[in-house]
């Protein structure tokens, strides 16, 4: 099980007169089987949260640890935009990042890709591949290294809304059968409230203003009462934040 | 109506496996009315054009010209040269032979060259600096500059043509080989390290691909410029080769030799392009569905340097 | 990591900042330009004391024995002649004439190139015209020149067809290429709105191929200047190409050097200073497309 611990977390960017903020004395705890979304305005700091939390970025100052047994944790990402080589077929795009090609590898990729419905595509190249395929592919990859934690930066903000309902639920699912740990970064409420149980309020200044957690059964449906409780429960306190920051 | 509406570039085949289909006319109309027809149509329309020419040059304007070769007289001498029957010092074959090998020597060259500095170019705003307006000045040299110059620097031997190739060849190379690495896929480079992916594999699998079209453009550019180039070299500072022996046949004033030698000219480089450039280019390059492999789209690289220029610098 | 920082920022701060930001992005512009043109400055030095006091060395090497000095004038020379040869008063007909054979040989070639491209968009014609386009763009220019040589001797009708035959392809491919890229959306839109066809064509359409018409102008310029002064060294008695010859023929290196410096600064700077600052001009709306 992997284990996040975030003391007195500082960045800044720039100096002297050009110092900017980006996120402010941020303390955190993340363990377990958890699927925990930030959420938050943008440039509330999010992203930079996610950049040091993979590494891109070095805080100016505090401590981030991410362990999994008491052992540096092993990460996957999921990006944005997917992120795969347009040069290289489906399967060779998750051999990619492997360590090694054996045939258990090729097996655990196989197993993957059909985890997420593309068995039989695993010789198309990504451009072969509609927009949502191409995520599927990016989750697929960033499972099938069999990471400990997986950190996800708004995988589904460039999908249509019936696509991104789909891999919302394929991604639930997946969470579920192989006890991971998800950090999920979006600003869209609703998918947050639909996948995780823990919400993270990031306000502008890079403030950790709330830390909701969300204690409803799954599968949650967006039209479900309670479940549309909680969102708007989170919108409000955007709102709040919103009236702050004016 | 149902005839019209089958896509039209299956016309011909369509029409052959139809042949028993009810309505000749219609079959002939669909013929006519196909592109490939039309493809085949313009060589004849050429032969006319210049029979008709022939013949006005003969009754309405006999002073309009110093000479006319006819269609036979040409491909009388294509013939003889193609059974390397010429009074050329050497047929055919040598002939292109020898100008493929000084082709061949002055595009290796300039890749390589031109790959270097457009990696420099690409990685270094000095360099870039420094080299930019240098680079645009040689592509902008006309290659009979180069030519002149260097068959009176060198005389008549294989230096002078083969420095022309490369001059005219390398700033195509350098200006492609630089918008590939400024257009290199940096999203791909962090998802592979954030991925921990070796060094050695991100290169092969990420550095390499990303480059490759842009080499590709540059060995196609770097090609015909340089082949263009080299003919002219051949005409001033050669004693054999494809552009000396046209030359030859100027001199000679035999306008059927001129005529029939350029029309191996245009073949060798379609031949070249089809038969080379073409296959690789599918083979590599699977990967993109929509790719153009027509030379035609590529014209217009030189120009995205020209707008490059403009662009604000990051 | 401008647009975090800005968002991020309140109130006064946010003000002070902006103001900061953008002078710390000045001064960097500054930084950067200041350094190119130092970069590029010292280029110009380099290669042309290169060219002054190594280049007989590097080429004798290259040769493999010494190269008669005569043979390659330094830019100090050069500038001498030129000199000269303005004096004697005979640049400027030359300069005419060869300008006179590119105006109304590209003149032509522009019309027919763009007649075939607009042809071209049926799809019979884009059959009958394709061998054509693809010979024109791949044959070396030399073979139309020394065709049209040999056949039209000292005519003026020679050098306008070699110079149509190698540039009429490069605007018919910009032409269809920009055809082909007609914005369908903004059409659909005006017939909607029941437009009328002048109107379209006017407002839509044109404006529409201006600029893909005039890139096709720039590069066929810069193609047809090296043709024309190719004729010129073949079938001709006057312009940059005959005396290029001419002083070729007399070894004079000084002179042929002089002949082409002169044209090709010209050409370019034809290209790309007047062109260029043209489509900048009048084509504004297109880059700032592009850069949004």
């Amino acid at each position: 099980m992997a284990d996040i611990k975030i003391k007195n977390l500082h960045k800044e960017f720039g100096t002297g007169d050009d110092k900017v903020v980006a996120l402010e004395d941020v303390n955190l705890d993340i363990s377990g089987h958890s699927f925990v979304s930030i959420v938050g305005p943008s440039g509330c700091g999010k992203s930079t949260l996610l950049n040091i939390l993979t590494g891109i970025e070095t805080p100016t100052s505090g401590t981030v640890d991410i362990t999994s047994d008491g052992r540096v944790a092993a990460p996957g990402y999921v990006f944005q935009a997917a992120r795969l080589l347009p040069w290289r077929t489906v399967t060779d795009n998750l051999l990619f990042v492997q360590e090694d090609r054996s045939s258990e590898t090729k097996q655990r990729c196989q197993r993957y890709l059909e985890m997420v419905q593309l068995g039989d595509k695993g010789d198309k190249f990504p451009g072969e591949l509609s927009g949502g395929m191409q995520q599927r592919v990016g989750i697929a990859r960033a499972f099938c290294i069999e990471p400990d934690v997986l950190f996800m930066d708004e995988p589904f903000s460039h999908l249509d809304a019936i696509t991104a309902r789909a891999l919302r639920r394929e991604l639930h699912h997946m969470w579920a059968e192989t006890k991971k740990m998800v950090v999920f970064v979006t600003h869209d409420v609703g998918e947050a409230v639909e996948l995780s149980n823990r919400i993270l309020v990031f306000a502008k200044g890079g403030r950790l203003t709330d830390d909701i957690g969300v204690e409803l059964p799954f599968p949650r449906d967006p039209s479900d009462d309670e479940v549309a409780v909680a969102k708007a429960h989170v919108l409000r306190k955007f709102e709040e934040l919103d009236l702050l920051a004016s | 109506m149902t005839t019209t509406e089958t896509p039209r570039r299956n016309d011909v085949s369509a029409s052959t496996a139809m042949s028993s289909a009810p309505n000749p006319l219609a079959v002939a109309v669909r013929i006519v009315k196909s592109p490939h027809f039309a493809r085949l149509l313009f060589p004849v329309f050429l032969f006319a054009v210049w029979h008709i020419t022939l013949a006005a040059v003969e009754q309405v304007w006999p002073f309009a010209v110093d000479v006319l070769p006819t269609p036979g007289e040409v491909g009388a001498f294509m013939w003889d040269e193609f059974i390397t029957d010429t009074l050329a010092r050497k047929n055919l074959y040598e002939t292109f032979y020898i100008s493929l090998r000084r082709l061949m020597s002055g595009f290796a060259i300039a890749m390589v060259l031109g790959t270097a500095l457009g990696l420099a170019m690409g990685l270094s705003r000095a360099t870039n600096a420094f080299c930019h307006d240098w680079t645009m000045a040689i592509l902008a040299m006309p290659a009979l500059a180069w030519a002149l110059f260097n068959s009176i620097i060198f005389g008549f031997d294989d230096r002078g043509p083969i420095l022309t190739v490369i001059l005219a060849g390398i700033p195509f190379v350098i200006v492609n080989v630089r918008e590939g690495v400024r257009n290199t896929p940096r999203e791909l480079f962090d998802m592979a390290r954030s991925f921990k992916v070796p060094q050695s594999r991100i290169i092969r699998h990420v550095l390499v691909p990303s480059l490759l079209p842009f080499m590709f453009a540059a060995a196609r550019y770097c090609f015909s410029i340089g082949w263009k180039g080299l003919v002219i070299a051949e005409v001033f500072g050669g004693q054999d080769g494809a552009g000396w022996t046209i030359k030859f046949w100027y001199d000679a004033h035999r306008a059927h030799g001129v005529v029939g030698y350029a029309a191996f000219f245009v073949i060798f480089a379609i031949l070249f392009e089809r038969l080379v450039f073409e296959p690789i280019s599918r083979r590599a390059f699977r990967w993109r569905p929509q790719l153009q492999t027509e030379v035609v789209e590529e014209a217009f690289t030189e120009n995205q340097d020209l707008q490059d220029q403009e662009r604000p610098v990051r | 990591m401008t647009a975090t920082q800005t968002d991020i920022s309140t109130g006064e701060v946010a003000a002070e900042q902006r103001v900061t930001e953008e002078e710390l992005a000045r001064r960097a512009r500054q930084k950067e330009l200041t350094s190119r043109w130092f970069w590029r400055i010292l280029s110009y030095v380099v290669v042309l004391a290169v060219w002054e006091f190594a280049l007989l060395d590097i080429f004798s090497w290259l040769r493999g024995n010494p190269l008669d000095p005569k043979l390659l004038p330094g830019p100090s020379e050069v500038l001498a002649t030129f000199g000269e040869i303005w004096g004697e008063g005979t640049m400027p007909a030359a300069f005419q004439a060869t300008l006179t054979r590119i105006a109304v040989g590209f003149g032509l070639s522009f019309l027919i190139g763009a007649m075939v491209g607009i042809l071209m968009q049926s799809k019979w014609f884009e059959g009958f015209f394709k061998d054509a386009v693809l010979i024109s763009l791949s044959a070396p220019g030399l073979i139309w020149v020394l065709i049209t040589a040999i056949i039209f001797g000292n005519r003026p009708i020679g050098p306008t067809i070699a110079i149509i035959l190698t540039t009429f392809a490069l605007v018919t491919v910009n032409v269809s290429e920009g055809i082909r890229a007609l914005p369908k959306d903004l059409l659909d839109m005006a017939k909607s709105f029941k437009v009328s066809l002048y109107k379209r064509n006017r407002q839509i359409v044109i404006p529409h191929l201006a600029p893909y018409l005039f890139t096709g102008l720039r590069f066929g310029f810069s193609i047809a200047w090296k043709v024309t002064v190719l004729t010129e060294v073949f079938s001709s008695s006057e312009g940059i190409g005959f005396e290029m010859r001419i002083s070729a023929v007399l070894f004079d290196m000084s002179e042929f050097l002089t002949w082409i410096l002169a044209f090709f600064f010209f050409a370019l700077f034809l290209e790309k200073v007047v062109l260029e600052a043209i489509e900048r001009r009048y084509f504004r709306w297109r880059q700032a497309v592009v850069a949004s």
